[in-house]
């Protein structure tokens, strides 16, 4: 068979665009009919969106595999390709080149109970295993989420939280970080309100995305609840180019976060080297 | 006493009060120096002061701000540190330069002509002749003959600035008249754009020019990278190379120090001081300035004035 | 396959046969610069010394198109556009004549990573197919040449199809590999014969000329033990000037980045060598940089080259020893000083 050239996408259809914040826009696409048929890809798999003319940037599939009818990815304007992204309407066509990377154990967490700690953006990849496992509820514990943004206008996937705060098998704490006209959920910052949460340790894995300083608390809230460096797994974000781990640049130490990545434990974290 | 002991004593007089004083040292062979950088006694120790000392250390400067920095200077080097407080780049309080005489200094590139410096196995300098033994064989040559193009026409041998000024100030000689560049403008067109175009196209885009000068102060935030907007393409063509080259000297117009590192740092050789020595030359027909002479001065083009007393804006 | 020998004054002549049939690059002399060129008969062949740049740009060009691209109006429905996507891939037939070993041994190191089990960069695998080299032995080591420190030496055959070797006048050609072979066909050519062992001889002394190379094989623990020491990086990068000089001129550094360049309604998605040492090269859209200092990047470049790569790759040692990022350093670093530094610094103390 001849192999597959790496970097070279598919050519996708924008579907539906959805306002999420003042910035952020999610991207609803389908690839060609036949090549949306086969394929497949794990949750918290990335895949590079690309504008022909500016390039390519790196996102996050954010929504489910048990989900198909089209790909689904939310892109915070930031740079040149979020930029021209954003000014593009259903029916431009993108570039696609996914699925890269590795992907949340789902496998290993049958059984298990699951706590999602999500921060602004960093709520998308844990969209993805969120919505596969609530496809796949018999196969899981219990499930809670707390999901929590600056303000509630930069609180992203508004079109799902009345459900995910309805559902009786899916315990949804939200929180900003200051008390807003009209908010009735938690207000504090996120490790803070997880502490208040208490989930217990107990056959229990916590799925955390989110900036760079929340992360580090929540990990030290993590840890003051009783969790072991094995029951956290994070999702990490690099500057990539291939994707494919050739480039070399989202390397950390002799793993490329574009390969190896981008889903770690914290356990796999602190053998790495010091540079995120 | 030698010049080289006197520095040496004076820097360790003064390194107690410093973190770091920046001079030579051999390098990988003995006809090349490198960045030595002065912490503690042991390390000037290893200074060395000769003809081979080719590197401005001014370069350094910039990326040392928060520091107490000392910094060993040749004339030429001396405009840069010059340039760099009237920019108010530095803080004077926080730099310490000390100057010496300088008589020129060795291009590796012209001693390259005549020996394999792949091979070289010894290199000094006595008085006006360097020494080169290649593959059991010494060479000699008088300093002038090798000495980097600059040198022969520059002003300033003197440090114009010192703190600390080692060994007796030498003779300047005549103005630099940019005979070179007078010259290289006489040729036509034609043969002017070829001669670049040749040379561009050995570029590697590797920046060695920007990073070596000391007054290319963008660092990271350089123009040659920015996507937005999108001024230079990531093409290897002549065209975006030139471009680049065009930019950069156009930034250091009348801010050029003339110490030549852009085309000493130069991997595949592009003589680009010739670039900016053109710029230098406009301004100084039209504002009658030399950069990095005078501490004091405003460099004219971060100056405005009404009336430009030697252009004539409205004669035309 | 017989070894074969040429008279030096045939070379041009042999090197004009050989243009004919496929692209070939050549060392040239411009300005103070020896670099790569497509072989012409008019212009001499400077062969006596490594070249500037190393023959990296043959196989993996400074700037290339991954793919073209096309915004087609839909007759159909004229407001709308399809993209039309095209692969460009690059299967002339090539030759590069008077690299060193070193410099044909560099894509030993791509090779490892761009035709790995998983991922197979076709851009790459096509050109490096494509392209045969014949490749100078090294009479004698510079005095940055290293090659030994890395498993190689001035005779190493690895990557490359003839090796050719300056003997009295003229140069022994043997052929390694069955391209090689096919490269010896001229009429111009005469059997070695005896001159053989004169070229082995040749290479037995180049070799001695390096002495004893240093024991490597604890560095990339060493390396990985230094990695939050940064005092040390700081003092081994405080002459680094941060340019792009010491990755663009080796020939076994791969990085690149990947960019679009478009006019009109057609462009291009362009591969071109990228830099750590640039600040750029790690920058992320939300400004967070995980390689923010000078002391950073270089500890990365050593790290790659030294540890990562070896430790992934069965301790193939991600450089080939030519030496030009020493030689060619606008300061001089040495990558030598470092990794020797690195290997014999004492364990940072436990807190």
């Amino acid at each position: 068979m001849q192999p597959l050239n790496p970097y070279l996408p598919d050519v996708a259809t924008i579907t539906e665009i959805i306002d999420e914040t003042p910035a952020i826009k999610t991207f609803r696409v389908v690839l060609g009919e036949k090549r949306m048929k086969e394929f497949s890809f794990k949750p918290g798999q990335v895949g590079q969106l690309s504008v022909f003319g500016t390039g390519e940037s790196t996102f996050v599939i954010n929504s489910p595999p048990s989900r198909m009818d089209y790909l689904q990815f939310s892109v915070m304007r930031a740079g040149e390709v979020t930029s021209k992204l954003h000014s593009m309407s259903p029916g431009d066509q993108i570039g696609v080149r996914a699925p890269l990377g590795n992907w949340f154990p789902y496998e290993d967490l049958k059984g298990k109970n699951i706590v999602f700690v999500g921060g602004g953006i960093g709520m998308a990849p844990l969209r993805t295993l969120l919505l596969y496992m609530l496809d796949n509820r018999g196969d899981y514990g219990d499930i809670s989420l707390l999901y929590g943004a600056r303000t509630p206008q930069d609180m992203a996937f508004q079109y799902e939280l009345p459900d995910w705060l309805g559902r009786d098998d899916l315990k949804t704490q939200l929180t900003v970080d200051v008390e807003s006209e009209g908010w009735e959920h938690s207000v504090g910052l996120i490790p803070n309100v997880l502490l208040e949460m208490e989930p217990s340790p107990e056959n229990t894995v916590a799925v955390t995305c989110g900036p760079p300083i929340m992360i580090k608390f929540t990990i030290q809230a993590l840890h003051k609840l009783g969790f072991q460096d094995n029951q956290i797994i994070t999702t990490l974000e690099k500057r990539m180019k291939c994707g494919v781990g050739i480039c070399g640049r989202c390397n950390i130490g002799t793993k490329y976060v574009c390969k190896d990545g981008p889903v770690f434990t914290y356990e796999e974290l602190k053998q790495l080297p010091n540079e995120l | 006493m030698s010049l080289l002991d006197e520095m040496k004593g004076r820097i360790k007089e003064r390194l107690p009060e410093l973190d770091v004083v920046i001079g030579w040292q051999r390098g990988f062979d003995p006809l090349h120096a490198t960045p030595l950088f002065m912490r503690g006694e042991e390390d000037v120790d290893r200074l060395v002061l000769d003809p081979l000392c080719v590197h401005n250390l001014a370069t350094y400067l910039t990326g040392l701000r928060d520091k107490k920095v000392g910094v060993v200077v040749k004339g030429c080097d001396s405009r840069s540190v010059i340039e760099l407080l009237q920019e108010k780049l530095l803080d004077r309080e926080n730099i310490t330069v000390f100057g010496f005489p300088c008589e020129g200094v060795v291009s590796l590139k012209k001693i390259a002509r005549e020996v394999d410096l792949d091979l070289v196995e010894d290199a000094r300098v006595e008085g006006d002749t360097v020494k080169v033994t290649v593959d059991g064989g010494e060479k000699s040559f008088p300093l002038a003959e090798v000495a980097a193009d600059k040198c022969g026409r520059c002003r300033y041998h003197n440090a114009l600035l010192s703190d600390e000024f080692v060994g007796e100030p030498v003779t300047e000689p005549e103005a630099d008249e940019y005979a070179d560049v007078a010259e290289f403008e006489s040729r036509p067109l034609e043969e002017r754009a070829g001669h670049w175009r040749e040379a561009m196209q050995r570029c590697i885009r590797c920046y060695a020019c920007r990073n070596a000068c000391p007054l290319c102060v963008c660092r990271d935030h350089c123009v040659a990278h920015c996507r937005d907007p999108h001024w230079i393409t990531e093409q290897d063509t002549v065209d975006e190379k030139w471009f680049f080259q065009v930019i950069h000297a156009m930034h250091l117009a009348g801010r050029c120090t003339e110490c030549g590192e852009c085309e000493r740092a130069c991997p595949v050789g592009i003589p680009l001081l010739l670039l900016k020595r053109k710029l230098n030359k406009e301004v100084e027909e039209l504002f009658d300035y030399r950069a990095g002479t005078k501490v004091e001065a405003t460099p004219p083009l971060m100056a405005f004035q009404v009336e430009e007393e030697n252009i004539n804006e409205r004669g035309w | 396959m017989e070894a074969k020998f040429i008279p030096g004054d045939k070379v041009p002549a042999w090197l004009a046969e050989l243009a004919k049939e496929r692209r070939t690059a050549v060392p040239r002399r411009e300005g103070e610069a020896v670099v790569f060129r497509p072989f012409a008969p008019d212009q001499p062949v400077p062969l006596g010394r490594q070249a500037t740049t190393p023959p990296k740009g043959s196989v993996f060009p400074q700037c290339e198109p991954l793919m073209v691209f096309r915004y087609e109006k839909d007759p159909a429905s004229p407001d709308t556009s399809q993209v039309r996507v095209k692969e460009t891939i690059d299967e002339t037939p090539r030759l590069v004549v008077g690299g060193r070993p070193c410099d044909a041994r560099g894509f030993a190191t791509f090779d490892r990573v761009y035709d790995a089990e998983d991922v197979k960069d076709l851009n790459y695998l096509a050109r490096r197919e494509h392209t045969a080299f014949i490749t100078m032995a090294c009479p004698r080591p510079s005095s940055t040449c290293f090659c030994h420190w890395v498993g190689s030496g001035p005779a190493d055959t690895e990557c490359s199809d003839v090796l050719m070797t300056p003997v009295e006048g003229g140069y022994v050609l043997e052929p390694v590999t069955e391209t090689g072979g096919e490269l010896l066909g001229s009429g111009l050519l005469e059997d070695a014969g005896k001159r053989l062992d004169e070229a082995h001889v040749v290479h037995k002394r180049a070799a001695e000329g390096l002495g004893e190379a240093p024991d490597l094989s604890e560095t990339p623990g060493k390396l990985l033990e230094l990695f939050d020491d940064m005092g040390f990086w700081e003092e081994v990068s405080a002459k680094c000037i941060s340019c792009g000089a010491c990755t663009y001129l080796c020939p076994t550094c791969y990085c690149f980045n990947i960019t679009d360049e478009a006019c009109g309604a057609e462009g291009a998605r362009l591969r071109t060598w990228d830099n750590c040492m640039s600040y750029q090269f790690t920058m992320e859209a939300s400004g967070h940089n995980p390689r923010p200092t000078k002391a950073h990047r270089l500890k990365n470049r050593v790290g790659h080259k030294f540890s990562y790569y070896p430790t992934i790759h069965g301790g193939a040692i991600a450089c080939c020893g030519c030496g030009r990022c020493i030689k060619h350093c606008p300061v001089s670093v040495d990558i030598r000083e470092i990794v020797l530094k690195a290997t014999a610094a004492e364990p940072a103390e436990q807190e």
